[in-house]
C-alpha cells in the first residue's frame, strides 16, 4: 500500500551463497551507504517489518542489523518516530574507509590461496595490479 | 521476557489413528509463524485447538495468558480466524459478511475492510458462493485482518490463490504486521511463502510436531559445500556426503566442517545455502533415525 512513503527504500541485496550471515550482510551494506553519504543523517529508514519484507528475511535479523549500527553510532531509533540516519563524527568516517579496503585485500588473498597461490604468487599479482593501475591513472590524465 | 502470545505444553489430539503431538509451542507478540507441512499432518487441528473448535485429548493451551472455555470471549475479540473452509458464507455478499463479523468485534475497521476488497477486486454485493477460489480466501482474510484483531490465525489463506495474487496477500500480511506488536500464525505447504515472509517455521509431519525454528538461523545454520574429494562422513557437522566429482557435502554446522575439511585437505570450490524443502527433509530424516534408534 502505498500510504507509508517517506521512508527511503533502500537497494540492500543478500546473497545467500555468501556465508556472511544475513543480519551482517544488511549491516555492511548499510553502514557503506551511511558512511559514503547515500543516507545523509537525519535519513528515516524502513521499519525493521518493512526491511525484512523487502529483503524476504526475519524481523530477527533486520532488527539485529538495526542494533548493531546503533551500537555503532550510526543510526537511532526514537520512540513512534522510526529509525533515521545519526549524525556521524569525522574519525569514525575515516576508520570506516579503511575497514572495506582491508576487507577487499582479505578476500582477494582468499581467493588466491582457494586458487592455489603461494605468498610470492599473491605479492608478484599484487605489485602487477598496482603497476597496471598506476599505469592506467597515469595514460587517463 | 514478553507475555506469549500462544502457549501450548504438551498438546495432544488423537482422531482415530491419528496422533497429533505432543505439541509444545510459545509465539510471542511482533512475529509471523509459518507452520510448515505435507497436507494431513496435523496442521489444521492445530489450528482448530487455538480456535476451541477442537478439545486437545491431552496439554494445556492458552491465548493471551487465557484458557478455553472460560475466557472463550476474551480470546476470540483479540484473534481474527481464517478457516481451512469458510463455512455457511454462501449466500451472504461480502458486504453483508462484513456486517456480521464487525458485529462481535469492537475493534472492526471498516476502512481495512474496504480496502482489501477493492485491493481485491471483490465486488462487495456479490455473493460469497459466486466468487473463484481464490476471491474466497481473499475475502476471508479481509473479514480476519479488518477485526482489529491482535492476532491472525490463517489456515492455508493462500490456498487456491493465483500467484499474483499470492503475492498481494503476503503483502497483506505483512502490512498487518507494520505496527510491530501484531502476530500472525499461517499455515501453508508453499516454501516460497515461507522463504517470503516468515520469522519463525514450525514443522509439522504426520502428527509430530518438529519444533519451532528462526527461519533466518535455520538458513544459515545448513549449508552445501562442493569439494574436490570426498570426505568422510563422520566429520564434524556433516550430515550427508554425495561422492562424485565434485562431492557434494551437506553441513548442519558450516564451520565446523570447512574446518575440518581443510585440516584433510580438501579444498572447498563452492559454498552454497539449501532450501527450505530440503532442510525439512533432513529434519525428518534426523527424527526417524533416532526413533529407530530408541526402538532399538
Amino acid at each position: 500500500m502505498s500510504a507509508e512513503s517517506a521512508e527511503a527504500r533502500i537497494p540492500i541485496q543478500l546473497s545467500m551463497d555468501d556465508p556472511e550471515p544475513m543480519y551482517r550482510q544488511i549491516e555492511s551494506q548499510l553502514r557503506d551507504f551511511i558512511l559514503a553519504g547515500q543516507l545523509p543523517p537525519g535519513t528515516k529508514l524502513p521499519s525493521v517489518r518493512a526491511l525484512a519484507k523487502d529483503l524476504a528475511c526475519s524481523v530477527i535479523t533486520t532488527r539485529r542489523a538495526y542494533q548493531d549500527l546503533e551500537g555503532e553510532g550510526l543510526i537511532r531509533t526514537r520512540q513512534g518516530m522510526g529509525t533515521v540516519v545519526a549524525q556521524i563524527a569525522e574519525e569514525s568516517m575515516s576508520r570506516h574507509r579503511r575497514e572495506p579496503v582491508e576487507k577487499a585485500f582479505e578476500d582477494a588473498v582468499r581467493a588466491g590461496r582457494r586458487a592455489g597461490f603461494s605468498e610470492g604468487e599473491l605479492r608478484e599479482v599484487f605489485e602487477e595490479t598496482l603497476e597496471k593501475n598506476e599505469s592506467n591513472l597515469e595514460g587517463g590524465t | 521476557m514478553e507475555h506469549p502470545v500462544i502457549s501450548l505444553k504438551d498438546i495432544r489430539k488423537s482422531y482415530g489413528s491419528f496422533d497429533l503431538g505432543p505439541v509444545n509451542l510459545e509465539v510471542e507478540p511482533g512475529y509471523i509463524v509459518a507452520v510448515v507441512g505435507p497436507n494431513g499432518s496435523g496442521k489444521s487441528t492445530l489450528f482448530r485447538m487455538l480456535m476451541n473448535l477442537a478439545r486437545p485429548d491431552e496439554g494445556s493451551l492458552s491465548l493471551f495468558d487465557s484458557a478455553y472455555p472460560g475466557e472463550e470471549v476474551e480470546i476470540k475479540q483479540k484473534v481474527g480466524y481464517v478457516p481451512e473452509r469458510s463455512v455457511g458464507h454462501d449466500e451472504m455478499s461480502a458486504k453483508a459478511l462484513g456486517e456480521f463479523v464487525a458485529h462481535w468485534y469492537p475493534t472492526w475497521s471498516q476502512k481495512t475492510y474496504d480496502d482489501l476488497l477493492s485491493r481485491s477486486e471483490i465486488e462487495p454485493d456479490k455473493k460469497f458462493g459466486k466468487l473463484s477460489k481464490g476471491m474466497q480466501r481473499r475475502l476471508a482474510f479481509a473479514l480476519a485482518a479488518a477485526t482489529g484483531s491482535e492476532l491472525l490465525l490463517l489456515d492455508e489463506p493462500t490456498d487456491g490463490v493465483d500467484p499474483f495474487a499470492r503475492l498481494e496477500m503476503l503483502e497483506d500480511i505483512s502490512a498487518f504486521m507494520q505496527s510491530g506488536d501484531k502476530t500472525v500464525v499461517f499455515a501453508t505447504h508453499v516454501m516460497e511463502e515461507v522463504r517470503r515472509i516468515a520469522d519463525y517455521v514450525a514443522f509439522l509431519v504426520d502428527g509430530e510436531f518438529l519444533g519451532l525454528y528462526e527461519k533466518d538461523t535455520l538458513m544459515e545454520q545448513w549449508r552445501t559445500f562442493w569439494t574436490d574429494g570426498e570426505p568422510d562422513t563422520n566429520l564434524p557437522g556433516v550430515v550427508e556426503v554425495e561422492g562424485g566429482s565434485p562431492s557434494r557435502v551437506v553441513s548442519d554446522s558450516p564451520e565446523e566442517t570447512e574446518d575440518a575439511l581443510a585440516k584433510e585437505g580438501i579444498r572447498v570450490v563452492r559454498s552454497g545455502i539449501l532450501d527450505l524443502e530440503e532442510i525439512l527433509s533432513h529434519l525428518m530424516r534426523r527424527r526417524k533415525n533416532a526413533k529407530e534408534k530408541s526402538v532399538r
